[in-house]
């Protein structure tokens, strides 16, 4: 009894017995927590889960929405076979069941009419494209970041994910933590005063470029699908160096990397306590370590390497004309003056825990309303990224129409805005 | 080999592409530099380069190429490899050569190299092409015929959205959900160029087709939205849906439609939908906070059901204002516990400075139920409002008087502390003193300035009962700083024993490296002797824990071992020695290890540091020959001495030279002599010992000539 109630899908089994008591008026048992009357939500209320790329940080992401009462993870998507057998038992175990489909091509899991979100935890490469084939099939969606690898990427994601109606959560999961969230509110609340800087870390503003490697012998499809890890990016041949999906194609070739993969988090930050208002419109070419960016109101966004107060991994700065803060993933807060604290309690989270960013998200699924992370906000921060690595890769300052988003009378800048997808993928 | 060499090549210059292009991509580049480096780009292509050198020639092509290097990029579209790395510079590259290349390949290409083009053309927006994708629409390859489709959608003009109308109905099923995706890419097009009417023709259309249900839905959002105010009937209408994905439709697009007039038409909807919608669209018209109908939520908030009311009551927390403070505070004071959650949640949320006044205004007349939960919200809002709260503290209910009180430890300036501290001291009636001190210390912890708290908490002391002055003593101890450790230090001696308690054990948790000459004084000189032992090891706590440099935390230890009066306390001493491996801790440990009752715990110590010491072998050598070291069984299983593939089996060597410790001494200070000569002359040797302690397997992995110090292996568990 027990087998065949497994292979059911939890709504079949529920359907099954309801109609099987309503036809033999016999008593028929349902577990409360089926039923949601143990403080369990009943499976009718579950936002079913797939995920789509599930490796280390994937791996953390699920543990966060595995955590979650109203989640029922249903399928996972991987072109290694490795991580989707892990992940299947992980799942599993957490379940008591063997329910955990497995997918090497994400599209048969976006088939799937039970699967109302995923979770898209793949390498750079693929997140932009993935996001944009789930909201075009009607998921919801926790993108991991950095999310785009160009600025027409950016614009695109934002269009498609309010054309589709969908939820788009960015993995920028410290829009969701206390600390980062009050240094934001200070800047962008005028308690600062009139705000003049916003400093973000960029670890790094060198392009992190993804080689043509040495040919090697191709995995069976089974163990490693080579062509559906390339996805997007131009081709070339098997090397298993390149099997790190974490740098391959970071933002494209030319100038991927720099200053996306922190940026993506503590541009991010930056860009929430100006307001999310568009990306800066100059970007200054690099000097000293550092790189000036101007918005069109003339706050600066600098990214800076160096000069920070050891408040650990991305860490950001705002100053004002009053007053300044500074925070970073130790949970803790510097602030130019106690007085900005006005006696509030700010809770100290070290790490940068994904959990609420999560639940977050999740509530947006029902609610429809937008996350912290949302598809505009991410736009923004993700643009304001590829202009400064723009900037970078030239050596020289460009400049941004903010409306429409273009390098102004500047063809070569204008050029690296987007790049073609390999064949058959498109946005 | 060439092969080989041609591809590193060109991984190195892949990995190095930045900083060379960097370097010359500047503002003064001219022109001519630019053909320049196109006609280099170009010769690679027609060169018999290696396909990994002409990929990343193509990515370069996306800044320097122009219609000159088309011709070379277009023969590359057929090549399976490179056809992808020959789009990025063709849909980069402006002008009409790119646009026809494109084309051409696509006139003649199959399946995915001909899904390549038409995504292509589809980017580049080529309205030229609208004839060959009305072609490619009926192709029988369904993922080409979709690309075209989607392509057509892109482009957006008149004669495509023609094309994607008529296929609508025709379109095999493999094809429909593209080509619907085109038709509502097209409508998007129009609607940003002011064709709203053409727009709503063509969503309507997708609407009325039978397409997957994400498209309606995405028709339905265009169709509401380009309709303008005439849109808000659609609108509703799909919030009686009884499809789901249509109710969720429109709850989004509600929260993105201009305007005011909508606000209203969400206002009657959520009055008449059903409980668990009504919830859902009270959170959508928050999020409308320009024109939130607020009546509408007050009142939702105010009747009906429980989970409408919660919603209701947690939006007006995001939107409400001062016109909603008399209703949130009557909900406040429900009996139902998560309404008067929900609405004590909202009060404190609610913007506006207005919100502060209107609280203190109350604050004068309040009475009843109402009157504490007005002076919790001055305190979790931090409003100022001293006079109320010192007038509240005379009240004759008790609830009153703690949300007082609480409100005060909250929101008491510096210069206004001593009120508080007189209350805690001599509270007005002896059943508030728990809640005064609670909140005394809210309000020392918030201070700007430690040293001047500490300095009036001290000063209150003298006319504290015992109880009142235990629980200053704790403030100070989370106050903390100079002023505070000194007070403290001096109740350590205090003639009452339970003052001493404390003190003493404050101080034994004490944050700062600053009470290690206080605590070494108490353990010498405090009352009684289980505090002088409390404060030993606190002490020694300091010295194994705390950030410092090695002398200071050797100073200390010297200090610690020439003042510790029991044996358990010196054997601490001992092991804190761990965390300075030097010569001078070691000859401490020796030291240490001639009291019988020290020996082998000054032993682990020795063999912990002794190996650390590399630079001193000699030394360090003969310092161990003075110590009787602890006995060991000691098994060789295998040692081996060597760099590399070349190793030398020195086991016999080491088990003749094992004394029953784990100390080997070797006949020679020199391996290679030892052992019987150089294994491996010239190069960096290692001896590698694998053995058991006390029948415990264990490894290490020594350098040339270091002592042979067999650790103690860790037990698995």
């Amino acid at each position: 009894m027990s087998k065949n109630i497994t292979r059911l899908h939890r709504r079949q089994f529920l359907k099954t017995s309801l109609a099987a008591s309503t036809a033999i008026m016999a008593p028929t048992i349902i577990p409360s927590s089926a039923l949601g009357l143990d403080g369990a939500v009943a499976p009718s209320e579950r936002i079913v889960v797939g995920g789509i790329g599930i490796g280390g940080r994937g791996t953390y992401d699920l543990g966060c929405f595995l955590e979650q009462a109203d989640v029922q993870f249903a399928a996972v998507c991987d072109v290694k076979e490795k991580r989707r057998t892990a992940i299947k038992k992980m799942t599993d175990e957490k379940y008591g069941n063997q329910n955990c489909a497995t997918y090497r091509d994400f599209r048969e899991l976006l088939d799937r009419k039970d699967i109302d979100a995923v979770l898209i935890a793949t390498g750079p490469n693929w997140h932009c494209t993935a996001a944009m084939q789930a909201a075009k099939a009607g998921k919801d969606m926790y993108c991991e970041k950095p999310c785009t690898k160009n600025i027409e990427q950016s614009l695109i994601l934002k269009d498609t994910i309010r054309r589709t109606g969908r939820v788009f959560q960015a993995g920028t999961q410290r829009r969701n933590l206390p600390h980062f969230a009050f240094a934001c509110e200070l800047a962008r609340t005028g308690k600062l005063g009139k705000l003049k800087k916003v400093f973000a870390h960029p670890a790094g503003m060198q392009a992190v470029t993804s080689g043509w490697l040495e040919a090697e012998e191709v995995p069976d499809k089974e163990v490693v699908d080579w062509d559906m890890y390339l996805g997007p990016a131009a081709w070339r041949p098997f090397n298993a160096k390149l099997l790190d999906g974490f740098n391959f194609e970071k933002g494209g070739g030319l100038v991927g990397g720099g200053v996306l993969e922190w940026g993506s988090h503590c541009v991010d930050l930056c860009q929430w306590a100006v307001g999310d208002i568009p990306a800066p419109v100059e970007y200054d070419a690099k000097k000293d370590d550092q790189l000036v960016a101007r918005y069109e109101n003339g706050i600066e966004l600098i990214f800076r390497e160096k000069d920070w107060l050891k408040l650990g991994s991305c860490p950001v700065r705002f100053e004002g004309e009053t007053g300044w803060v500074e925070t970073g993933d130790s949970g803790k807060l510097v602030l130019s003056s106690p007085t900005l604290l006005a006696g509030r309690t700010v809770a100290e989270i070290p790490g940068y825990p994904a959990t609420f960013h999560v639940r977050d998200f999740l509530d947006c699924v029902k609610s429809r309303s937008q996350p912290k992370g949302n598809a505009d906000a991410a736009c923004n921060a993700h643009i304001a990224c590829h202009a400064a690595n723009v900037a970078l890769y030239l050596g020289r300052q460009v400049k941004l129409d903010p409306r429409t988003n273009e390098f102004i009378n500047d063809d070569h800048a204008n050029r690296l805005r987007s790049e073609a997808l390999r064949e058959p993928w498109r946005l | 080999m060439l092969i080989n060499r041609q591809l590193t090549r060109c991984s190195a210059l892949l990995t190095s592409l930045f900083f060379v292009a960097a370097g010359l991509a500047t503002a003064a580049e001219t022109a001519v530099e630019s053909a320049e480096k196109e006609a280099e780009l170009i010769a690679i292509l027609q060169s018999s380069a290696a396909p990994g050198e002409k990929a990343i020639t193509c990515k370069k092509l996306t800044v320097y190429g122009s219609s000159k290097a088309v011709p070379e990029l277009a023969k590359l579209l057929a090549d399976e490899q490179l056809s992808s790395w020959a789009r990025i510079p063709l849909e980069a590259i402006p002008g009409p050569e790119a646009d026809e290349a494109l084309r051409q390949a696509a006139g003649t290409l199959k399946g995915n190299l001909l899904i390549g083009m038409l995504n292509s053309i589809g980017v580049r927006r080529d309205a030229k092409a609208v004839d060959l994708l009305t072609n490619r629409l009926l192709d029988t390859d369904a993922q080409v015929a979709s690309a075209a489709a989607v392509a057509l959608g892109r482009i957006g003009n008149d004669a495509s959205a023609k094309t994607l109308k008529q296929a609508l109905a025709s379109s095999p099923e493999g094809v429909k959900s593209a080509v619907a995706e085109g038709c509502v890419l097209c409508a998007e097009r129009l609607r940003l160029e002011g064709r709203d009417a053409d727009a709503v023709v063509l969503y309507d259309e997708v609407r009325a087709a039978e397409v997957p249900k994400q498209r309606i839905l995405e028709a339905t959002r265009g169709a509401i939205l380009a309709r303008h105010q005439q849109g808000i009937p659609l609108l509703i209408e799909q919030f009686r849906s009884f499809d789901k994905g249509l109710f969720q439709i429109a709850l989004s697009t509600a929260r993105e439609f201009p305007g005011s007039d909508v606000d209203q038409a969400l206002a009657t909807e959520m009055a008449r939908a059903t409980p668990d919608r009504a919830v859902l669209i009270v959170g959508a018209m928050a999020d409308r906070p320009e024109t939130v109908v607020l009546p509408a939520v007050l009142k939702a908030a105010g009747t009906g059901a429980k989970e409408v009311r919660i919603a209701a009551i947690k939006a007006l927390g995001r939107v409400g204002n001062t016109s909603c403070l008399p209703s949130l505070l009557d909900f406040g004071i429900e009996a139902d516990a998560d309404v008067s959650l929900a609405a004590k949640k909202a009060l404190f949320e609610i913007p506006g400075d207005n919100v502060d006044k209107y609280i203190v205004s109350r604050l004068a007349k309040a009475e009843g139920k109402v009157y504490p939960l007005l002076l919790d919200l001055v305190g979790q809002r931090r409003i100022e409002a001293l006079a109320a709260l010192l007038k509240a503290i005379d009240n004759s209910d008790a609830a009153v008087r703690t949300a007082a009180l609480t409100a005060l430890g909250a929101t008491v300036p510096p210069e206004k502390l001593n009120v508080l501290i007189k209350l805690a001291v001599s509270p007005k009636r002896p059943e508030d003193a728990e809640v005064a001190q609670q909140a005394l210390r809210t309000a020392c912890v918030r201070m700007p300035d430690p040293e001047a708290t500490a300095t009036e908490l001290t000063a209150a002391l003298d006319k504290a009962s015992l109880p009142t002055k235990i629980a200053l003593l704790k403030i100070l101890g989370e106050v903390a700083g100079t002023k505070a450790l000194h007070t403290i230090g001096v109740a350590a001696k205090n003639s009452d024993p339970q003052i001493q308690d404390v003190a003493s054990e404050l101080l034994g948790n004490w944050l700062t490296i600053d009470c290690a000459p206080v605590l070494l004084d108490l353990s010498k000189s405090a009352p009684a002797e289980k505090f002088q032992i409390r404060a030993m090891r606190a002490y020694i706590k300091v010295a194994r824990q705390f950030a410092m440099s090695d002398a200071e935390r050797i100073e200390m230890c010297h200090k610690a071992t020439d003042a510790c009066f029991r044996t358990a306390e010196r054997k601490l001493v001992i092991d804190a020695l761990r965390r300075v491996p030097t010569m001078e801790t070691l000859k401490m440990a020796i030291k240490a290890g001639q009291d019988p009752e020290l020996k082998d715990d000054a032993n682990a110590v020795i063999l912990f540091i002794a190996p650390t010491l590399g630079g001193n072998v000699d030394e360090v050598r003969e310092l161990l020959a003075t110590v009787e070291l602890s006995k060991a069984k000691v098994e060789i299983v295998k040692a081996e001495y060597g760099t590399g593939s070349t190793q030398k089996d020195v086991a016999d060597v080491l088990r003749q030279n094992f004394k029953e410790t784990a100390l080997i001494a070797l006949p020679s200070a020199s391996y290679n002599e030892s052992f019987g000569g150089d294994p491996a002359p010239g190069s960096e040797k290692k001896l590698i010992i694998q053995y058991k302690l006390n029948d415990v397997p264990g490894e290490v992995t020594l350098a040339e000539n270091a002592l042979i110090i067999l650790p103690v292996p860790k037990q698995k568990k």
